[in-house]
């Protein structure tokens, strides 16, 4: 339970255009991934992108020869459906072999298309049942502030998520319990299963409602890395209390055929594949 | 603000508070054991955590009227080294975030240990407080540990028997009411059957408050010349199945007592053990048969739905007949 002696195990990589390039290589990762068998969130993949590279390669301390290093900053996927972006990120991070991402959701492997902990403690939490994600950072949170640990938890909520009630349970009780180790990072794509998320439920206005609940907020546009950098320096700089950035991300990022295209389960067949891979580029725009 | 004489009459009118059995071996265990904390969705003084809270304020939590978020903070807090004891009623503890038990406590395996009170028919609050259906919803769930104590007496073996597992366990737990008589605290073996009274015409088994109906009724029935067999079945899960099936060829009879459905529960699991063993015997279940209850007080509710003595008794009457 102790935090352990202090450990960066890799420097955080602050240059942006190297960041960029990586959040490159992920999407087409992603692509690649999802076209083998035609499954896999390709628009969400591309479009949290830019999340997953600031929040792995600039942001969370972390050790992939060492994952359960009990001083770690924790990451929880409340999204965990959107396993193409999380794999590739494990696997571009050092957590796992590149060459086992083409097993993505084959049957009896642990790269389901929800993330399971039996992928290995780099899967913090089994969340694929939404709305459960951030109650378990909260826990993760104050087990930190309990133990004297310096690990900070972040957690990766989508937008839609936001209507499952426990969401709200969870927001409240991080607000009360000014858990200022707790970063919230809201994958606003504006996009679910039933199509765009207002013409489902009513969201808006969604940072005054995280400001109601005790939340310090900043919105920033999810898919420009130099702003999501400032927004997790201000989030860890803060003491007062969790903070939720607010990620405006666009569905489809990078690859103009698909770009704000609003289809939560959409097929992606070779031909398809092949068009946003070109899109996307053999090297990062 | 100001406050109108007398109105603390009005707050509480127990004339004595009930004594925390439970609640007090917590605390002596938790006293003990840094990595325990307790959390508790609103309902300090019903579960027993009150005195945790004045104990060992720092590493005790209040969610507020929120226990799916409560289930999912313990399994973060067990991720990290911690044992959570969470506290609800029964019904709220299981009916209500079955599925955060589901995903953050009993498929990873983590060790929270949850404190259910108010089984069964135990609470004139009604239908949404009368957990009829958790044992058979806990004891569905793989990795899942359950335990119902029978009394006073076996509340420390309880906590006990929780730590002792290395995972997720469900307490199903009964306060006592008004004045306890001077007991003798009893173990709480996992996966052992209690034999209480040896008989030869028929076994009962029995778990909870019905544990001490089944003794009445071993005793009313042994002056008919019916001797039986009583087990208390306080281990749910694991089940001392042995014990079952060695009673059942012994007495050739068995009746299954619980403060709950017939369905899913003890009477569920003793015929399933006696199905797949294949051994030939007559069973009859006393419990709720596919009903909700109602509000009303327990001993009116216990009587109207059979959760008796008496009840017991006809059903090994009817069999040895």
């Amino acid at each position: 339970m102790s935090a352990g002696a202090e450990r960066q195990p890799a420097p955080r990589i602050r240059d942006i255009p190297r960041l960029r390039a990586i959040a490159h290589r992920l999407r087409r990762q992603v692509v690649t991934m999802a076209a083998r068998k035609g499954q896999g969130y390709v628009q969400q993949g591309l479009g949290a992108a830019d999340l997953f590279t600031a929040l792995y390669f600039a942001e969370m301390r972390l050790d992939p020869t060492d994952p359960s290093w009990p001083g770690r900053d924790r990451f929880l996927l409340s999204t965990a459906h959107n396993t193409a972006i999380f794999y590739a990120t494990l696997a571009e991070r050092g957590f796992f072999p590149a060459e086992r991402l083409p097993d993505y959701v084959e049957d009896g492997s642990p790269l389901e298309i929800n993330a399971s902990e039996r992928m290995g403690p780099m899967v913090e939490a089994t969340c694929g049942s939404l709305g459960q994600g951030l109650s378990v950072g909260v826990g993760m949170a104050l087990a930190a502030r309990i133990a004297g640990s310096p690990a900070r938890t972040y957690v990766v909520l989508g937008d839609g998520e936001m209507q499952e009630g426990q969401v709200w349970e969870a927001a409240m009780a991080a607000g009360s319990l000014r858990l200022a180790n707790l970063c919230l990072v809201l994958d606003l794509n504006e996009l679910q299963a039933g199509g765009h998320i207002d013409g489902v439920i009513a969201m808006a206005p969604i940072d005054d409602k995280w400001r109601a609940f005790g939340w310090h907020v900043i919105r920033v546009d999810g898919n420009d890395m130099g702003a999501l950098l400032d927004a997790l320096d201000a989030a860890r700089a803060r003491a007062e209390g969790p903070t939720c950035i607010v990620a405006r991300t666009l569905t489809g990022k990078g690859a103009p055929c698909i770009e704000g295209v609003m289809a939560h389960y959409m097929s992606t067949p070779p031909a398809l594949a092949a068009q946003v891979l070109e899109e996307l580029g053999e090297t990062a725009p | 603000m100001t406050t109108s004489p007398g109105i603390a009459d009005f707050i509480s009118r127990r004339a004595a508070p009930i004594p925390r059995f439970y609640g007090e071996a917590l605390l002596d265990r938790a006293r003990r054991d840094p990595r325990i904390l307790c959390l508790c969705a609103d309902l300090r003084a019903s579960t027993e955590t009150d005195i945790f809270r004045e104990a060992l304020p720092e590493r005790f939590f209040d969610v507020g009227i929120a226990e799916a978020n409560m289930l999912g903070i313990a399994g973060g807090l067990a991720r990290c080294g911690f044992i959570p004891f969470v506290h609800t009623f029964s019904a709220f503890a299981t009916r209500r975030c079955f599925d955060q038990v589901a995903m953050q406590t009993a498929y990873p395996r983590l060790p929270v240990k949850i404190a259910g009170f108010l089984p069964g028919l135990t609470t004139f609050l009604g239908v949404s407080h009368q957990a009829i259906d958790d044992v058979a919803m806990m004891r569905t769930l793989p990795n899942m540990t359950v335990i119902e104590p029978c009394g006073p007496e076996q509340m420390a073996a309880a906590v006990d028997a929780a730590l002792a597992v290395d995972g997720p366990v469900y307490l199903r737990m009964k306060r006592p009411e008004g004045e306890v008589q001077p007991f003798t605290p009893r173990p709480l073996p996992l996966g052992r059957a209690e034999r209480l009274r040896e008989g030869r015409d028929v076994l009962v088994v029995a778990a909870g408050i019905m544990v001490p109906k089944a003794l009445e009724a071993a005793t009313l029935l042994a002056a008919e010349g019916i001797e039986a067999r009583v087990l208390n079945m306080a281990s749910l899960k694991p089940i001392d199945a042995d014990a079952i099936l060695e009673g059942a060829r012994h007495c050739g009879r068995v009746v299954t007592a619980e403060n709950h459905l017939v369905t899913g529960g003890l009477g569920s699991v003793v015929a399933e053990i006696l199905a797949e063993a294949g051994v030939p015997t007559r069973l009859r279940r006393v419990g709720l048969r596919d009903t909700f209850a109602e509000g009303a007080s327990p001993a009116w509710l216990q009587e109207k739905y059979g959760l008796t003595a008496e009840a017991i008794v006809a059903a090994a009457r009817e069999l040895a007949g």
